[in-house]
């Protein structure tokens, strides 16, 4: 441990959390068909009958039918997600200390309890990422059980959507983008792997491994695509993983010593030399890497096998080197080797013009860590090393920062501002560190099941309030007495609209796979011929130009020509990444994936008149629209009002609003309906999460 | 329709009520912001009433532009040329330029300590330091606020080149109109429906806006509330022409290119009463191939930048236009192995014209290698500081955020007064 960096002070604080609660006193009530009651951890479904465990630590199984209807049905969800009775105890210690720091700090406790109205709605945008339908909000409205909120949460939690939308909060947490080159470079494997890891659930400790120590391309390897986004900026990339991984923003300490925190610009090159011998792509040095060759070999390739595909292409193909007409070819080529590769003779150099303490110009940087406990070399190469390091127990930051992350997903603000640069004087005055450190230990708890983390959220009580009224200064702590009110995002307001437009059946539509490219790029070199080699290329030119250059092409069983999706119409995690510029998505703020958390929500004259006049507001709200049709079956104006309400705001009108609307249907008819929907949709509380 | 009237607790509708309302909205009469319009004198001397701002996101690389060296080594690819001026050299893709010397004031002694282009960007654009936990006003913003709203119904200032922006802590009505595609002029103008039909729509939009703003005091709600109001009184007037740039006969002048239509229509919107304009240009971080970078970028800005000053003064207002061009960092006079430039915040150029600013001058000097500044150094804030000594912005003046924090002007840059005439 370096006593320089009293960082990790943090590292005693936390080390005395634990989950020193009994979760069974949280344990579901279970009801006989004969009325009688058994509170028991719920532990899967055996056949036609349910098991628990008992308090006493036994276990016993019970034919499913012996229960009540309600309750075969809670087994069939929790089976699917888990038992929630750790869930519940945690999110029970949860509120049990922010009550305490509410009261400490002169409030009397938690906003009012979220009606049932905009619970539906807050719950379908946070965790399905859009709105509920009119049938999804009237049935929950309707439905009399008192498990219905979990339930609805739980269902949401499995339900596709939810993995969009936390996609869409990574995609800009990790700059997800899916051709950022110049050179014909592309992204979609990498993009599509995400969504995988994301679908399945995975634990975010081992997507984050994954990336770290990824080798070879997108294709074979398309965990790769996080040390090939930054190909040619090294040290920014290795800023990025301190914002991204380490909660750190150490990028000033590139060019001198940090001018707040106590990092030095040695300490910035000793920790990115844990990158120093991680070569990019082929013939290309790091630009942190002074010394050393560079490998022009393609990896798993013959000896030489590069250039003599270079000379056959000139010889049978007629490309030119070193001809404009030829530049795809030389980029197809060198796409191949953008190529993850461990080069153990290239290192990271200080700078000839190093002017920080610990190093002189020009000498090699030896890899070291600067907080926690020091990461191991022992045998293993440099990037496991630090993957090691940053996901072992003994260093808190990496679930904290991501624990911080979801909490802010939740309730609009992180427990400490901002997600990517916890500096140790932010975290010094953090309001509640003993908040910090349980969510901390609960995200260890949960094996950084993401999902699971944002369960327990979703069932607090401080979540299930009503948004604070008063915006909460941004220099004062802020103690949670609810979520605070926030704009939607630029995807969940498209994804909405898209809700409205086609239904529900816009969850299940998806964009492509990316599976072409990566069918481009898998090529073995020990078998494949020139010719066999050359039809890749033929691919590669296909994805040139127009909508093929935007969209994330599929491949098409053994065709080598790409399945493309023209269809815009669909979720934003299905739509190119990022959308284009001066599309609905940028402006309203998506990111352009430059730099991380970039998502602006900010609102902006083109912004509203994009809702005003727009072709997306014509197809919601004109007289042929889905909106207004789906009314026509309700009875009476009143109906139809409530029926508008119901469609774009997910609640009652008040009475005032419910006379206005009714007027205008008398008034006008069909006309007065569009007018209503039109006038809802510009409100603007369409556009935010109470 | 008594109900709608009732709502807005008015009188029963008529046309004449929404001719008054949007009279009203035209004039800014109904609009309720914090920071009301104030009017400044003028600092003495300041002879430029509008604002172009170029700023080439990424880091223009100075060796290769206003700072060219004779040392073959630090120079790659690019050779020096002559310019109209004596004593002024420029980087070769400078042709058209290199011909209006005359009319430039370069800078090359710039240095920052923002090695980051988010960070760099940040305080040349702003004056300040990026903070967590706050976010500074662009110039824009910052003019608004000191010298008074100029016109009625056209925003005070534009971005061209990115699709969203912000005032910072002022009030959210101050943000710069953002143009993402200048050829594509202000999107989403025509109205889906026309006449009162239209009026009734909004009005009744406005009506749960506000309730919902009432409800939930924060800046979000309030600020939409507010772009409604400028939005509904940008459509009701015939302001849109002035981002029309299809019938500008000179438009292939500028150049075909994003850089080039966006210089067109900022000269466009400052003839028709807009006060600043940003025109942000990406794609200048040239880790990769400077050369290859350069012979393409470079002659998009030197014929966009060259017909704009031309322009402006056969309009004759060049002479109360400022046109400045800003970047965060320089490149390292060192050549990559990727035969690229990196990031260098410790020199760097910049260059103004017009507005009163005295043409054929070179300020501050950097050594033979372009590493190091060797006289007069020049900080961003500094240089924001003397855009806004051109403009008249008094520096001194004290501007609180909601927070009751205390700012000026360019935090407290020292404008660079030599350069003007």
């Amino acid at each position: 441990m370096n006593p320089r960096i009293s960082l990790f002070s943090l590292g005693a604080l936390l080390a005395v959390a634990g989950s020193c609660f009994l979760p069974f006193a949280e344990a579901r009530t279970w009801t006989s068909t004969d009325g009688k009651p058994l509170q028991a951890i719920f532990l899967g479904i055996e056949g036609e009958s349910l098991k628990f465990r008992l308090q006493n630590g036994n276990e016993i199984v019970v034919p499913k039918d012996r229960f009540i209807k309600a309750d075969q049905e809670a087994a069939e969800r929790l089976a699917k997600i888990g038992d929630d009775s750790f869930t519940k105890a945690s999110a029970r210690q949860i509120d049990t200390m922010l009550a305490g720091n509410l009261k400490k700090n002169g409030f009397n406790s938690f906003n009012e309890p979220l009606p049932d109205d905009l619970f539906v709605r807050r719950v379908y945008l946070d965790i399905l990422g859009r709105i509920p339908t009119r049938e999804e909000f009237l049935a929950f409205a309707e439905n009399a059980r008192p498990d219905k909120r979990e339930a609805l949460i739980d269902e949401l939690l499995l339900s596709p959507g939810f993995s969009s939308n936390m996609f869409n909060y990574f995609a800009d947490m990790y700059r997800l983008h899916g051709s950022d080159f110049d050179n014909g470079v592309r992204m979609d494997p990498y993009i599509q792997w995400w969504k995988d890891q994301l679908e399945a659930n995975r634990p975010y400790h081992e997507i984050v491994t994954d990336m770290l120590t990824a080798q070879g391309n997108v294709g074979q390897n398309p965990a790769s695509g996080f040390l090939l986004r930054d190909t040619g900026m090294e040290f920014d990339a290795f800023a990025n993983f301190g914002q991204v991984m380490l909660g750190i923003d150490i990028s000033c300490a590139q060019c001198h010593d940090h001018p707040f925190d106590e990092w030095t610009q040695g300490d910035f090159y000793e920790m990115a030399a844990f990158f120093g011998n991680t070569q990019r792509s082929l013939g290309y040095r790091p630009a942190s890497a002074m010394m050393g060759a560079a490998s022009v070999e393609m990896p798993n390739a013959p000896a030489g096998w590069r250039d003599n595909f270079m000379k056959w292409a000139e010889t049978t193909k007629g490309i030119v080197p070193r001809d404009q007409n030829s530049n795809q070819f030389r980029f197809f080529v060198a796409a191949l080797g953008w190529n993850i590769t461990d080069n153990e003779t290239l290192e990271t150099v200080l700078p000839h013009d190093f002017i920080g303490q610990g190093g002189k110009p020009n000498e090699v940087a030896q890899p070291r860590t600067l907080i926690g406990d020091a990461a191991k070399l022992g045998g293993k190469t440099r990037r496991q090393a630090i993957a090691d390091w940053l996901t072992a127990p003994a260093n808190p930051r990496f679930s904290l920062v991501i624990a911080n992350r979801m909490w802010g997903r939740a309730f609009g603000r992180a427990i400490v501002e901002p997600v990517n640069d916890l500096s140790e004087d932010e975290l010094k005055r953090a309001s509640q560190p003993e908040v910090l450190r349980y969510l901390e230990s609960e995200m260890r708890r949960v094996n950084y099941d993401l999902r699971e983390f944002m369960r327990i959220l979703y069932n607090t009580r401080a979540y299930q309030s009503i948004a604070t009224f008063e915006e909460p200064d941004l220099t004062k702590p802020y103690y949670f007495a609810g979520p605070v009110l926030r704009r939607m995002r630029a995807e969940q307001a498209w994804d909405s609209m898209m809700l409205l437009a086609h239904g529900v059946e816009i969850d299940k539509k998806t964009g492509g796979d990316g599976s072409f490219y990566k069918k481009i790029l898998n090529i073995d070199f020990t078998t494949a011929s020139n010719d066999d080699v050359w039809r890749h290329y033929e691919m590669w030119q296909s994805l040139r130009g127009g909508q093929s250059a935007m969209a994330m092409a599929s491949e098409s069983g053994d065709d080598y020509s790409p399945v493309l999706v023209n269809d815009t119409e669909l979720r934003a995690s299905e739509l190119p990444q990022p959308a284009p510029a001066a599309s609905m998505l940028d402006t309203f703020g998506q990111s352009d994936r430059r730099i991380t958390d970039d998502h602006n929500y900010d609102g902006s004259v083109p912004q509203v008149l994009a809702l005003m006049n727009g072709t997306v507001t014509q197809q919601l709200t004109g007289i042929s629209s889905k909106i207004v049709a789906d009314l026509e079956a309700l009875d009476g104006p009143d109906d139809k009002v409530r029926g508008v309400f119901f469609t774009l705001l997910n609640r009652f009108p008040t009475k005032d609003e419910l006379d206005l609307g009714t007027g205008m249907i008398e008034d006008f008819g069909d006309e007065g309906i569009s007018d209503l929907a039109w006038a809802l949709m510009n409100g603007p509380e369409f556009l935010f999460i109470q | 329709m008594d109900h709608i009237a009732e709502l807005a607790g008015k009188d029963p509708l008529s046309r004449r009520y929404f001719m008054e309302m949007t009279a009203k909205l035209t004039l800014g009469l109904s609009v309720g912001v914090p920071f009301l319009p104030r009017t400044f004198q003028a600092q003495s001397g300041a002879k430029a009433k509008n604002l172009i701002y170029i700023y080439l996101a990424g880091g223009m690389t100075h060796l290769d532009t206003f700072d060219p060296k004779k040392n073959r080594d630090v120079m790659a690819d690019t050779d020096m040329i002559d310019t109209n001026v004596d004593n002024m050299k420029f980087g070769m893709h400078l042709k058209e330029l290199s011909k209006q010397a005359d009319k430039l004031a370069v800078i090359n002694s710039m240095t920052s300590t923002n090695g980051a282009h988010e960070q760099g960007e940040y305080i040349m654009r702003t004056g300040y330091e990026k903070r967590a936990t706050i976010v500074h006003p662009t110039i824009g913003p910052w003019a608004q606020t000191l010298l008074g709203k100029r016109g009625d119904i056209l925003p005070d200032s534009v971005l061209i080149g990115q699709s969203t922006s912000n005032a910072g802590f002022m009030d959210p009505s101050f943000s710069p109109l953002p143009i993402a595609d200048p050829s594509g002029g202000v999107p989403n103008t025509t109205l889906i429906v026309e006449g009162e039909r239209f009026d009734r729509r909004m009005e009744m939009a406005q009506k749960l806006g506000q309730q919902f703003a009432d409800k939930f005091k924060y800046t979000g709600p309030k600020s939409y509330v507010e772009y409604y109001t400028q939005a509904n009184r940008l459509l009701k007037s015939d302001a849109l022409t002035a981002f029309d740039i299809s019938n500008e006969s000179n438009r292939g002048d500028y150049g075909e290119n994003r850089l080039g239509q966006g210089c067109l229509l900022a000269r466009k919107l400052v003839e028709s009463g807009v006060r600043v304009v940003e025109v942000v240009s990406g794609g200048w971080d040239m880790h990769l191939d400077v050369s290859g970078g350069t012979a393409s970028r470079l002659p998009e800005l030197d014929v966009a930048v060259a017909t704009l000053l031309k322009d402006l003064e056969s309009r004759g207002l060049l002479e109360s236009t400022i046109v400045a061009i800003g970047t965060e960092f320089g490149r390292t006079p060192d050549i990559n192995m990727n035969a690229g430039r990196d990031h260098y915040p410790a020199a760097y150029s910049c260059v103004l014209a017009g507005g009163g600013i005295k043409g054929g001058t070179v300020y501050g000097e950097t050594d033979g290698g372009g590493k190091k500044v060797k006289a007069n150094p020049v900080k961003p804030e500094d240089f924001l500081a003397t855009i806004g000594y051109g403009l008249g912005l008094n520096m001194e003046e004290t501007v609180y955020s909601p927070t009751q924090r205390p700012f000026t002007f360019a935090d407290k840059g020292k404008p660079v007064t030599d350069l003007f005439a």
